[in-house]
Formats: C-alpha cells, structure tokens, sequence
C-alpha cells in the first residue's frame, strides 16, 4: 500500500473513533454548558453502558443496539435521580463541591460493578465484530461505522431538541443565564435534571456503541474515558455541543496519527498535551467564540 | 501552637510504643502514617491553599523510584535518594505549577490530572529509566547501625517519623507568615494581591513543599512493597485517595488529613473481606456524606461545634 493510502486509512480510523470521542464529549460539554458542573464520573456511566450491554446480552441474548431501548431510558432515569438526590444540593456550593460529589458518584459506580461483575474484561462478541468493507481503497470497520451512524443520528435528534422544542428554547435559556430563565418562568431544577439525565443518556449510548469494539474493566476503563471527554470539551471548548464534535473527531484523528508516525506508545499521551495547551493559551477552546475567564 | 505540638509529641510517644503493644498489626500502621503523611502534604497545597490537586501520586512514584533505582543501579542508600527525590519533586512542582497556576478552581484540578497522566505514561513506557511496566526490584539495603530496614518495626518507626515531620511543618506553618499567605490566597486571590501577597508565588511555594514532603513519604512506601510498579505508584486513584483523605479529614486543618487517613485506612481494613477489591466504594460513599452533610469535613466540624460551644457558654456567663 502506498503512503498515501496508509494516510487516508489513519485518516478514516481517526475520525470514526473521533466519532465516538464526540458522542462521549457532547454529553459532558451539554451538562457543563448548563449546569457549569464539571461530572468527574461522565466516563463511568459509559462504562455503565457498556455493562448494560453485557448484562442485557448475557440475560435476553440481545445485540447491544437492541438493548439501546432499554438502556437509554434508564440511563436518563438514573441521571435525573443522580442529579435531584446529590448535584441539586450542591449547585450553588463553591464549584470544588460538584466536582468531588461527581468524583463520589464516579467512584461509587467503578466500585460497584467491580463488585457485581468482577474484575476480568468483559465483552459482547457479535458476528459482525471484525467485519469490514472498503471504499475506494479504505476499509472500513463495521462496529466503527455503526457507532458513527449512531452519534450523526444522536446528534440530529440532539439538535432538534435543542433548536426545534420548547423544552430545547428552555435548556438554552438556562445556559445562557439561569436567573433570567428563572425570570421568564422557567422551571430550572426541572432543566437541570432533564440535562443530567441527558447527558448521562449518551454516555450510556456511547458505551453501549463501543462494547462490541473494547472491553469492559470496572475502575480504570472510566476514568479513561472521564479524561477523553475532557480532552474532547476542552479542545472544542467547553459547554459547546458543536465544537465537542470537531473535539472529537480532532482528538481521534490526533491519536491515531500521532501513534503510528510518532511513538505509539505514547497514544494516551498526545491528546492530554494537546488538552494543556489549550487549556493553558487558548481556554475557550479551538472554536469558542466567547472569551471567558477560566 | 505549642498546643498542637505538646499534641503531636503525646502522639509521637504513643507511636513509638506502638511496635511494642501491637507487634502483629505493623503493615496497616504503616499505611495509615503514610496516607496520613501524604494527607497533610496534600492538605498544605490542596486545604491551606485551596488548590485542589489530584496528581499527587506522581510524587509518590517519583520517590519511590529514585529510592528504589538508586538502590538497585548505583547502590545510593535510601536517605541520600530521598533527597534527591524531595528535592526533585520541588523542581518537579515549580515547573509544574508554573504551567498550570494560571488556571483556577476546578480547571488547575483537570490540568493535575493531565500532567499526572502523562507522567505515567513516561513511567510505563521509558523503559531505560524506570524498568517500564514489570517494575523494579528493591533486593538489598543498607543496615545503618545494624538496622534492617526490610523488617516491618523499622519501616513503621520510618513512616512515624515521616508522618511527624510533616505535621509539626503544618503546625509551624499555620502560625507563620507563610500559613496566613496561604490561607489569604485560598479565600480570594485578588484581595490577597492587593493586600501585597503575590499569589502565584505563594502557591507554588506551597506546591514545592506538598510536593518534597511527599515524595520522601514516597520513597518510604518504595522500600515498605520493595517492588515498584508505574501502575500502581503513579495511579490517578492514588492521587484521588490521597485527596479524598484530606477532604474527608478536614480541609485545611491541622489533625484532618491524619484523622481521615486513619479512619479511611481503618474502614478500608474492616470492610476488606466484605468489598475485596471494591474498598474505594467506601470514599465514594464519604466523600458524597462530606459534601453533602459536613462541608468541613469530620475534624472542620468538630473544630466549628468546639467553637460554638465555647461562644455560647461566654454568652451565659
């Protein structure tokens, strides 16, 4: 194969894991935006996805985007009650106190399922696992390209929800500023709870996506996607659910090329540097418009 | 002051004793002075400052792998890698905080975590510098005055030690200068500077302190497991251990750090048969109880009720 076409297959892998990194990030930068919380534990409920996935396969014999169905809602559910029982009380503490209740939350759930389902890998084999098909000269892999249809479509509904609804008018108003919202007769517990849950509906999504492709560790596979998200957030900027995507496509595009035309084993590290960096010179992110103070 | 330390020395003295009271329970002894120790550096930086840092393990692995390379490539005894070690970890921290000071709150607590990782990495992958993934083998050490510093009495009298030190510095701090700096720059960094404290200054003096202090308890815990791996030396859920102990002690007291590393320690051991592997379920579950119910955590509110309570008997009297 020639350079050129080992670079577009990089380029092709890169941006379907991007894919992925961004279905994770928007759910984190979607939380920030509005809630201004940064959630320690948004790469744990993707784990919990993913074991949703085992679980539901082990019990009914499900394909993981069969148990979409019933995974989505109850992640919602478990966002809207994680955020009225413990992040309602500590929305208005000093912004350290958020962060350590996620951290709880976080390590609550690793721990957790460590004790449900022990600590070895878990997965859910499907037949099209290593399945693969090309385009003029690229292949492509079938659980990648999957996952990628899932988050364009997640992303359109997300979209609409956000653009084309009432309630959608109302999340964004509560960004914008809470006690304006507040003002006008909007109810922002009540958006706060619904973002929450959101936001954990698509780390669920995510993980229930990636469960065919990676395997399921109960306390170090979180915390790796808790920094991927981010990574993704920061680079795009953070509470921007359009530059999430950009992020993540960057940062998957960024991993992939970084490891094999640099030090593969340094994979991890490439989109942490980039995250200091922007975080050091550029906070509002590659393509945030507004210049905050961070 | 004098009355925290008359407390420390009381402490100090039970300690020693210790070994001989309790011959058969060294190793958990151990490890609730080390995470005291490490709590109470923590707590310099993350609770007198108010920089909430979750990228302390890296000290720790930093001490516990000059420590143990030292020993076993150039046969330097343990006091001198120590510090080395803490004096690297000052050179580590000044560089460290230098780039990430700039960021405040929750953002320098993401920057740690960054900067922690990418020093695991290194760890794990620079083979030639720290034996990679397999770890290193600690096989001799010196035997100063006849000492064998394998055996457990000797490395509890270390971590004793250790864990003294660092909080008679805390107790000196909190009277000084420097403590009222830190404490400035914790509750508002603008007034700080206009009260002529140089913010940044002032935190990465306190980041290069928290920062040796650990790394000498670091390199403590390398000679305790004499066998040092970058997963477990450099692991983020060290660093989040080290910090949920302080948090849950008491942010920004004297005997916090030290009451949570024994309480924590303490319940990790009481529940091990029942979670195994699962025991940092139970900082999920307190550090979720501080932050919820006890903001100051359990010695802060002790401290708060202790001075309400004397409040109210002047107002009687």
């Amino acid at each position: 194969m020639a350079g050129i076409d080992i670079f577009l297959q990089n380029v092709a892998n890169g941006v379907l894991m991007g894919g992925v990194y961004a279905l994770i990030g928007i759910g984190l930068t979607l939380v920030f935006g509005v809630m201004r919380t940064i959630n320690f534990a948004h790469g744990d409920f993707v784990v919990l996805g993913m074991y949703s996935a085992v679980l539901f396969n082990a019990l009914l014999g499900w394909d993981p985007y069969l148990s979409l169905l019933l995974a989505m809602p109850i992640g919602f559910l478990t966002g809207v009650i994680v955020e009225r029982f413990i992040l309602s009380r500590v929305i208005d503490a000093p912004p350290e106190s958020a962060l350590l209740a996620t951290l709880g939350i976080s390590l609550i759930i690793g721990n957790a399922i460590l004790l449900t389902f022990g600590g070895e890998p878990r997965s859910v084999q499907v037949s099209y696992a290593s399945s693969t098909f090309s385009i003029a000269g690229v292949n492509v892999s079938m659980v990648l390209l999957l996952a990628g249809i899932a988050t364009v479509i997640m992303i359109a509904a997300l979209y609409a929800l956000l653009n084309r609804t009432e309630i959608g008018r109302a999340i964004r108003g509560t960004a914008e500023n809470r006690l304006g919202a507040e003002l006008v007769g909007i109810d922002t517990r009540r958006i706060h709870s619904i973002v929450f849950g959101l936001g954990v509906m698509l780390a669920v999504m995510a993980g229930v996506t990636l469960i065919p492709l990676l395997f399921a560790t109960p306390t170090n596979t979180g915390a790796v996607f808790t920094l991927k998200a981010f990574v993704v957030t920061v680079l795009g900027g953070l509470g921007n659910v359009g530059a999430a995507i950009a992020g993540g496509i960057l940062l998957g595009v960024v991993e992939v090329l970084g490891a094999s035309y640099f030090m593969s084993e340094y994979r991890e590290a490439y989109g942490l540097i980039a995250f200091l960096l922007i975080l050091l010179f550029r906070p509002e992110g590659l393509f945030g418009r507004t210049v905050k103070r961070v | 002051m004098t009355k925290h330390l008359i407390g420390l020395g009381l402490l100090l003295a039970a300690g020693i004793a210790y070994p001989a009271i309790f011959p058969n329970n060294l190793t958990i002894a151990i490890s609730v002075l080390l995470f005291a120790g490490w709590a109470t550096s923590w707590d310099l930086l993350g609770g007198w400052n108010g920089q909430v840092s979750l990228g302390h393990a890296s000290f720790v692995g930093l001490g516990a792998y000059f420590v143990a390379i030292g020993q076993s490539q150039f046969g330097l005894a343990p006091w001198w890698t120590m510090a080395m070690a803490a004096a690297f970890a000052a050179i580590l921290g000044y560089f460290w905080g230098w780039l990430t000071f700039s960021l405040r709150g929750p953002y320098f607590s993401l920057s740690t975590i960054a900067v922690a990782e990418i020093l695991r990495l290194v760890a794990i992958n620079e083979d030639w510098l720290t034996g990679g993934a397999t770890g290193v083998f600690i096989a001799t050490l010196p035997e100063p005055f006849g000492i064998d510093l394998f055996s457990r009495t000797a490395q509890f009298y270390m971590a004793l030690a250790f864990a003294a030190v660092v909080i008679a510095t805390v107790i000196v701090i909190s009277r000084a200068r420097f403590g009222f700096q830190l404490r400035a720059v914790r509750e508002d960094e603008d007034s700080a500077m206009a009260a002529g404290i140089d913010p940044t200054a002032t935190k990465l003096k306190a980041f290069m302190l928290s920062a040796a202090l650990t790394s000498i308890g670091g390199g403590i815990y390398g000679i305790v497991l004499a066998f040092i791996e970058p997963h477990v030396m450099f692991a983020l859920l060290l660093s989040v251990q080290i910090a949920l102990t302080a948090i849950i002690g008491g942010r920004g007291t004297i005997w916090g750090p030290a009451a949570g590393a024994l309480v924590l320690v303490g319940a990790g051991e009481m529940f091990r048969t029942t979670f195994a592997e699962a025991n940092m379920l139970i900082y999920g579950i307190l550090i979720l109880v501080v932050v919820l119910f006890v903001p100051r955590g359990i010695v802060g509110e002790l401290a708060r009720r202790h001075i309400r309570r004397l409040y109210a008997k002047r107002a009687q009297s």
